[in-house]
């Protein structure tokens, strides 16, 4: 762990940040806000679609709709925070290392008197605390938006801590996989594509798996490992899932380390 | 036409991908599909039900057991993806010279701003109807097995022609933020910050009847498969609406690109 490295990371990364953290805290706000005029609604869609024979609502996919409650709409609402946390991770993680070679400050940085793993270690904790940092602010919008507009409903507080918790996992799976693929590959030439790819791709398989209730699609995507909907409905982590995507981001993070002590660094030419 | 088939060439790999990504998309899709094919449990619930009931809960379009249905629910993410892809290539386009550090290089060629631009402009054009064709050759040859009737052929041409607009609108805007941004690290944040908006307000615009005037604002919503299917073409306002948002933001390009102070 470099200080100097660290805080020049971080203060990079700040503005970015700070974007993010705004964009989400409106996110939230503004998605919140319609609860009380929805909750009315969905209270008669509900009872409307209890009518219907189980078997249509599962291939419509509406039985797991309870976006009357204060936390079933809250959780309808966290995959949408999740896609953009998800896209803010892979950013910093396909950026984390791969910037230096765009920027051709990669022979620079590496000819300080400081090791590649300390390099790696004090950009990770750098990358780290700013995510945080925008975890932070989600969970403090989330307690403003929810005591807004929850309209005297009440929720579990402790089932929300549950799926806010549940930030830090999502974000270090996408910072650690999106590192170890900007290693694995020659040279990253802009990291948006990368990030909306790995970001997007993941949404949409378990948008997918969400419509077509197949269960091995859920072993790839994040959103699935940490479904909101299933926390709410269940007030605990689908634990195996959970235990996959801890690995894959642990083995994402060893790989890292291991491929960027031998990465074969061009230098400026 | 230098310009053009060297962009088309270095485009090539990352069309690849992206028109790999939609196919594997398609076929895992196909897979599930078979579940849910003529169920004949499912089909004899829906029969059973009053059709105003069924036109007013969107399910005709979205009827899982046929296929019309069945490909109503995936144009949202045909749409999606067409509208990350298409933004991509627009926006990196321009930027990109920047951030290779070719821009001087490019532009000392005798050929005017003009011509740069609409040269790239095309090969990019070029990826988005590939990329369309793509999707609705892989889809022709998924579906082979459940022989479909010229109906669904017909509505399968329509869903391509509402992605390729979608395609179309994402990679104009794209072309103007690689234009107008000073700093080629801002035109693809900003790409991703008006897909995210976008997409957002699609399914705001949805959930709350109040909150509908937002489909104007949406690509997404331009095109919905529900009424794509309902009424066999596309709404002419929404192509008014796009081909108005492309024309200003190609003159916009234009216009700025041959002003622009170069970023080095």
């Amino acid at each position: 762990m470099n200080i100097n490295i660290f805080r020049h990371e971080f203060r990079s990364r700040l503005k970015s940040v700070v974007i993010w953290s705004v964009a989400l805290t409106f996110l939230i706000v503004f998605f919140f806000s319609i609860f009380p005029a929805f909750s009315a609604d969905a209270k008669l869609m509900n009872e409307a679609l209890a009518k219907f024979p189980p078997a249509l609502r599962a291939a419509f996919s509406m039985e797991n709709m309870d976006l009357s409650t204060v936390l079933g709409f809250y959780g309808f609402i966290f995959l949408f925070v999740q896609l953009c946390l998800a896209i803010q991770a892979s950013n910093y993680g396909f950026g984390l290392v791969s910037i230096e070679e765009n920027e051709m400050t990669a022979d620079f940085l590496l000819s300080k008197p400081v090791s590649r793993a300390q390099v790696l270690t004090s950009k990770l904790l750098a990358a780290l605390a700013c995510l945080t940092l925008t975890n932070l602010v989600v969970w403090v919008s989330s307690f403003v938006a929810i005591n807004l507009f929850r309209n005297g409903n009440d929720y579990e507080s402790s089932t929300l801590i549950k799926v806010l918790l549940s930030i830090i996992i999502f974000q270090l799976f996408f910072l650690c996989v999106g590192l170890v693929i900007s290693q694995l590959v020659k040279r990253i030439r802009s990291v948006t594509p990368y990030s909306l790819g790995l970001a997007f791709g993941s949404y949409i398989v378990n948008a997918f798996s969400g419509v077509f209730k197949d269960v091995k699609l859920e072993y790839i995507t994040p959103f699935k490992h940490l479904d909101p909907t299933y926390i709410v409905q269940n007030g605990a982590y689908n634990m195996p899932l959970v235990l996959i995507n801890v690995i894959v981001t642990l083995i994402a993070l060893a790989a890292s380390y291991w491929l960027y002590l031998r990465r074969d660094v061009s230098a400026v030419s | 036409m230098n310009i053009f088939l060297h962009e088309v060439k270095s485009n090539l790999k990352s069309l690849l991908i992206w028109s790999g990504i939609i196919a594997l998309m398609i076929m895992v899709a196909i897979a599930k599909y078979s579940a849910f094919a003529s169920d004949p449990e499912m089909l004899k619930m829906l029969d059973a039900m009053p059709p105003a009931m069924l036109d007013a809960l969107n399910m005709r379009a979205f009827n899982l057991t046929t296929l019309s249905g069945f490909y109503g629910i995936m144009f949202v993410y045909f749409g999606l993806m067409g509208a990350i892809a298409a933004a991509m290539w627009g926006s990196d386009l321009i930027s990109k010279e920047e951030r290779d550090k070719t821009v001087e290089f490019s532009l000392v060629l005798p050929v005017s701003r003009n011509r740069v631009i609409t040269a790239k402009a095309l090969a990019a054009l070029i990826n988005c109807i590939v990329f369309v064709l793509i999707t609705w050759a892989v889809s022709l040859v998924a579906i082979r097995s459940y022989k479909p009737d010229q109906a669904f052929y017909d509505f399968l041409k329509l869903e391509m022609q509402a992605m390729f607009a979608i395609e179309l609108i994402f990679l104009a805007i794209g072309l103007l933020l690689g234009c107008a941004m000073k700093r080629y690290k801002l035109a693809g944040s900003t790409a991703v910050a008006i897909i995210l908006t976008t997409y957002f307000m699609s399914i705001i615009s949805t959930m709350q009847e109040k909150l509908s005037f937002l489909k104007y604002f949406t690509p997404f919503r331009y095109f919905d498969a529900g009424n794509l299917l309902r009424n066999g073409k596309m709404d002419s306002m929404y192509l008014f609406i796009s081909a108005g948002i492309i024309l200003v933001c190609l003159a916009g390009a234009y216009w700025i690109y041959n002003k622009r102070d170069l970023y080095i």
